[in-house]
């Protein structure tokens, strides 16, 4: 039974939990976070503008993050697809500040896929997708015959920094804008917020709420890791259509995203959590725009060859293409031989890879196409992809990383180290003095 | 070869445009009559006879291509005084060596014997290895118990080190018949460099006042056998400001044409003539034979003289830069056809996908070193320029309509020098298209050739540029020269007041070009932090004067992932 709160605020916050309902069984998909309560609070929390929240929080956990002075805190802040030179570009003042006061990581990467989910998984878990199991956004789910996102808590089989936290006496919470990151993760945190409300075509919440959410998590709870992606970038790149408004609405959201991050440090810093915190910047993929005219489909192509027609599944995935073999074993050497030789024969087409040099894993097919700066793929059918930004292909890997906040290990300046997103939980781990998980990270603490 | 234009490195395009704006300019006009009256000087400087009082090393001494473990040492040895440079005379000897940690040789840390003879020109050149990285050290040679000067030498630092800092000279284009080099005397006094960048025409091949009048070369005649080779590398190894520089920091060169001759390509060249100069593959393997002599660097795989001749190489510092040194004249196509003063070139086959200035072996392993991403910092020593100098610059898309018409425009726009990156936009596109393909980062070309200081953004398309479908995917500064001619001097005009006009023409039509100086002469240092890179540009006061003196004129910096310069208010603080 959680515990049920009085009601009372936090001295000095304006965040009050208002409300409370105990659920008494899952609301959602069957969870498959081991050893997590399978049993969920509802906590409803009235936000400094007044609105209303709702967070869930694993059963038994603190409602009030009073209880327990921190003397750890981890913020990790994803710009969804903020590309790193948009970070000096003047529009983005207090991310600029906050990069330059800390330690930045110029040379930092996505990495494959460079899509959304694979690398908040990578940033969460510190393995590559070949032992996380999460390497696209979008696959071929072989079992259930369809091409599906992603988005389920049993689609990520490695433990998360999250987890591991939790086990060690560390509270942590969730506020990601995107359904799809809120599926994946699922109820892993203490506490999660559920983005809303949500742009009926993009999916995702503005960044204006999910940066109330997370000023509340952090005000109400205080956990010591909270995990926060913010959308808005990323969807003003997606979901601009007309091409001549694209860069207006892009650098209107770089404006707003660096308000929301300057919302966040000043509540740190007139809370007095600056001193113990660690906020972690960075991007899961950059973008890339390309135009009505440069649009890659390769299915038709494919199914105009007899050996592969009606034989390839591709999960589409922006800028790269996931291809699958459905036909028979035997002739897969040949049939992957020839799925290469007309992807690469395809204008557009940068290069074909095998997912195991990519670190993929199974789940990612048997070849991957990637698209060259400037175009996108969409398939199986031309219209399938309308949205001139993508990312995924090579083109859109350099991302923003750095780290910084008050606590005595962020150090100052610039470092010429290949961050990448894989960094982000040996980070975490080295601030809260973690263990390393089964078979070690594959990436490494950049503290 | 006595056309002083067709000498220079400028295109006729640029001495037509600096006319025209003369002509619109009274106050230019009426300087552009004053010369500036310099006599040829051909008697040795005091600082010339004082290098030549050492008996057995008249030539300096010289180190380059720095790696973490290992630098190249380099010294001539005259063992008879018949044994002068491109005689074939004098006996095998040999030369012992030295590097130490100390100045005074008390704590040496390598060392061993080096034979040489006529058949090499007597020249000495080994890699000392066994050293550590990033470290200072000191070396010399000893012949018959006569030690040679003392040369200052720095490694690199390690593959996995994470240096904050790294500094480098930047020059090139140093003729000597066109004056003293006062920016190597001046850039010699700095302690505070890990190597120095030539980015080539370290030599001219031209004979007595074909191309400079203030001092006379050795041999009296172009440059065309291979004793003229190497007795012209010895003129120059005898410079006093140039020993000094060689004696104080590690070279890492290339070579542009003037180390073989004029405007060369693959097969042929500008400034040869097969009637009167013999086959033209057979002379410049006697120029490369020479330079492999008389220069401190790697060609092929080793020091080893005649494993090749294979100068685009890789250098790493640490994780914080690798530099990529090309070769832009061994493998290229024949340049299109050269602009007729002062319209630019109209040539359609600057664009054919056929031609190639870098050649393929050389691009695959150029996109390769980009791609793998081993370093922060992108460098390319790159021989001519990479940014587009166009008139005027349009639209791919644009470009691509006309040419569906007429076959007439190059994809970029019509370039003014052809014998650039503009003669080839093939290739060019082929690079910058890779970089944005791979979402390469912090590329920065540095370039020599055109006697100008330039910093640029490099464009995808510089007829939409700055739009996203132009954007900078890299950075480019350009060094000035040494010594030879930049506008100023081809049309004797007053300092600062002759190019005006064509730098705000190019730039008008150029918007990625941000800096442009057509005046000066000097040398460049490029600093290099996680952060960013910079380039300080320096000039001299008077090249005709042994005794010029240094300024700073302009600093241009890359911020990290920028891929745009912006100007610094001042350069780099000097570490003593």
């Amino acid at each position: 039974m959680s515990r049920v709160p009085d009601g009372s605020s936090l001295a000095g916050t304006a965040v009050r939990v208002s409300a409370v309902r105990v659920a008494t069984g899952p609301t959602t998909a069957a969870p498959a976070d081991s050893g997590a309560a399978t049993r969920r609070s509802f906590l409803k929390v009235t936000s400094a503008a007044g609105a209303s929240l709702l967070f869930s929080a694993a059963l038994g956990a603190p409602v009030a993050g009073a209880a327990a002075a921190r003397e750890r805190r981890a913020y990790v802040l994803v710009v969804d697809g903020c590309r790193p030179g948009e970070i000096g570009s003047g529009l983005m003042p207090n991310l600029q500040v906050l990069r330059d006061g800390g330690m930045n990581f110029p040379r930092a990467r996505s990495l494959p896929v460079m899509e959304t989910i694979p690398n908040h998984v990578m940033m969460m878990t510190g393995v590559r997708p070949d032992r996380s199991g999460v390497p696209a956004n979008s696959v071929y789910d072989r079992d259930e015959k369809v091409i599906r996102d992603l988005d389920r808590p049993s689609d990520l089989r490695f433990p998360t920094v999250i987890q591991r936290l939790n086990r060690n006496g560390f509270t942590t919470g969730t506020v990601l804008s995107k359904e799809y990151l809120f599926g994946i993760f699922g109820k892993r945190a203490t506490y999660r917020w559920e983005p809303a409300p949500v742009v009926p075509v993009s999916g995702h919440a503005p960044d204006v709420f999910t940066m109330d959410a997370a000023i509340s998590m952090v005000e109400e709870f205080d956990p010591n890791l909270v995990f926060v992606n913010l959308g808005d970038c990323d969807r003003m790149g997606h979901s601009d259509l007309t091409g001549t408004t694209l860069k207006a609405a892009r650098q209107a959201a770089l404006v707003d995203v660096d308000t929301q991050v300057g919302r966040f440090v000043d509540m740190l810093k007139t809370s007095g959590r600056w001193a113990t915190s660690v906020v972690v910047v960075l991007a899961d993929h950059s973008m890339d725009w390309s135009r009505p005219d440069k649009i890659i489909s390769l299915q038709p192509a494919f199914d105009a060859d007899p050996l592969l027609k009606d034989k390839v599944v591709i999960a589409q995935n922006g800028g790269a293409d996931l291809l699958y073999w459905t036909g028979g074993a035997d002739r897969r050497a040949a049939a992957l031989e020839r799925m290469r030789e007309i992807a690469l024969a395809t204008p557009g087409v940068l290069s074909v890879k095998a997912p195991k040099r990519l670190r993929l894993g199974p789940n990612a097919g048997d070849l991957v196409a990637y698209c060259r700066s400037g175009w996108r793929f969409s398939d199986p059918e031309q219209y399938d992809n309308p949205i001139p930004g993508n990312h995924g292909h090579p083109a859109t890997s350099p991302i923003p990383f750095f780290i910084g906040g008050g606590h005595r290990l962020v150090g100052k300046g610039s470092y010429s180290a290949a961050a990448t997103t894989v960094d982000v939980a040996p980070t975490l781990g080295r601030l809260f003095g973690l263990g390393e998980p089964r078979g070690g990270y594959d990436g490494r603490s950049r503290l | 070869m006595n056309n002083r234009y067709a000498a220079s490195r400028f295109a006729p395009w640029v001495v037509g445009l600096v006319v025209t704006s003369i002509e619109l300019d009274r106050r230019s006009l009426l300087v552009a009559g004053a010369t500036t009256g310099v006599a040829a000087i051909g008697v040795a400087l005091p600082g010339e006879a004082e290098a030549a009082s050492n008996r057995y090393f008249k030539h300096g001494v010289a180190s380059g291509d720095p790696h973490p473990r290992s630098v190249i040492l380099w010294t001539r040895v005259t063992p008879t005084p018949q044994a002068t440079p491109g005689s074939g005379k004098g006996p095998r000897v040999r030369v012992r060596w030295q590097v130490a940690r100390d100045r005074r040789f008390r704590d040496v840390v390598a060392k061993g014997s080096f034979t040489t003879s006529a058949g090499r020109d007597h020249t000495v050149k080994l890699e000392a290895k066994g050293l550590r990285p990033r470290t200072t050290y000191f070396y010399r040679f000893l012949h018959k118990g006569v030690a040679s000067p003392v040369g200052r030498t720095k490694t690199a630092p390690a593959a996995n080190a994470s240096p904050r800092n790294l500094r480098f000279g930047v020059v090139s284009c140093s003729n000597l018949p066109g004056g003293y080099f006062s920016a190597y005397r001046h850039l010699a006094r700095r302690n505070d460099l890990d190597a120095v960048l030539h980015l080539g025409d370290y030599l001219y091949e031209y004979g007595p006042n074909d191309y400079g009048e203030v001092r006379k070369p050795v041999p009296a005649r172009e440059m065309v056998s291979l004793s003229d080779y190497r007795q012209r590398h010895a003129q120059y190894k005898q410079d006093k400001d140039l020993q000094a520089l060689h004696a104080k920091n590690p070279f890492i060169v290339t070579w542009d044409d003037h180390e073989v001759t004029n405007d060369q390509w693959a097969k042929g060249a500008e400034n040869h003539d097969p009637e009167t100069e013999g086959d033209y593959l057979a002379r410049r393997r006697r120029a490369h034979r020479a330079y492999d002599e008389w220069m401190p660097v790697r060609m092929g795989d080793s020091v080893a003289l005649g494993d090749g001749t294979r100068l685009f190489r890789r250098l790493r510092f640490g994780r914080l830069a690798e530099l990529s040194m090309l070769d832009l004249r061994t493998y290229r196509s024949e340049q299109a056809t050269l602009a007729v003063t002062p319209v630019p070139s109209p040539d359609g086959s600057v664009s054919d996908p056929e031609r190639t200035i870098t050649g393929k072996a050389q691009m695959g392993w150029l996109k390769k070193s980009l791609r793998e991403d081993r370093a922060q910092w992108k460098l390319i020593g790159n021989p001519v320029m990479i940014a587009p100098v166009v008139f005027p610059p349009l639209p791919n898309d644009v470009t691509k309509a006309i040419n569906d018409v007429t076959g007439l425009l190059p994809e970029d726009g019509a370039p003014y020098n052809v014998d650039q990156w503009d003669g080839y936009t093939a290739d060019r596109h082929e690079v910058l298209n890779h970089l944005a393909d791979h979402g390469v980062q912090n590329t920065v070309f540095l370039t020599g050739d055109i006697h100008s200081g330039w910093a640029c953004d490099l464009p995808l398309d510089a007829g939409t540029y700055p739009a996203e479908s132009g954007r900078s995917v890299a950075t480019e500064f350009v060094c000035t020269s040494v010594t030879s001619d930049n506008l100023n001097d081809i049309t004797q005009t007053a300092p600062a007041r002759s190019s005006l006009g064509v730098e705000a023409a190019i730039q008008a039509n150029n918007r990625h070009v941000k800096y442009l100086n057509f005046d000066d002469h000097g040398f460049s240092v490029l600093d290099v932090t996680p952060a960013r890179t910079q380039m300080d540009y320096y000039v001299i006061s008077e090249r005709t004067d042994p005794n010029a003196t240094v300024s700073w004129t302009a600093s241009w910096a890359t911020k990290a992932n920028s891929q745009a310069v912006h100007a610094v208010d001042r350069p780099v603080k000097e570490r003593r």
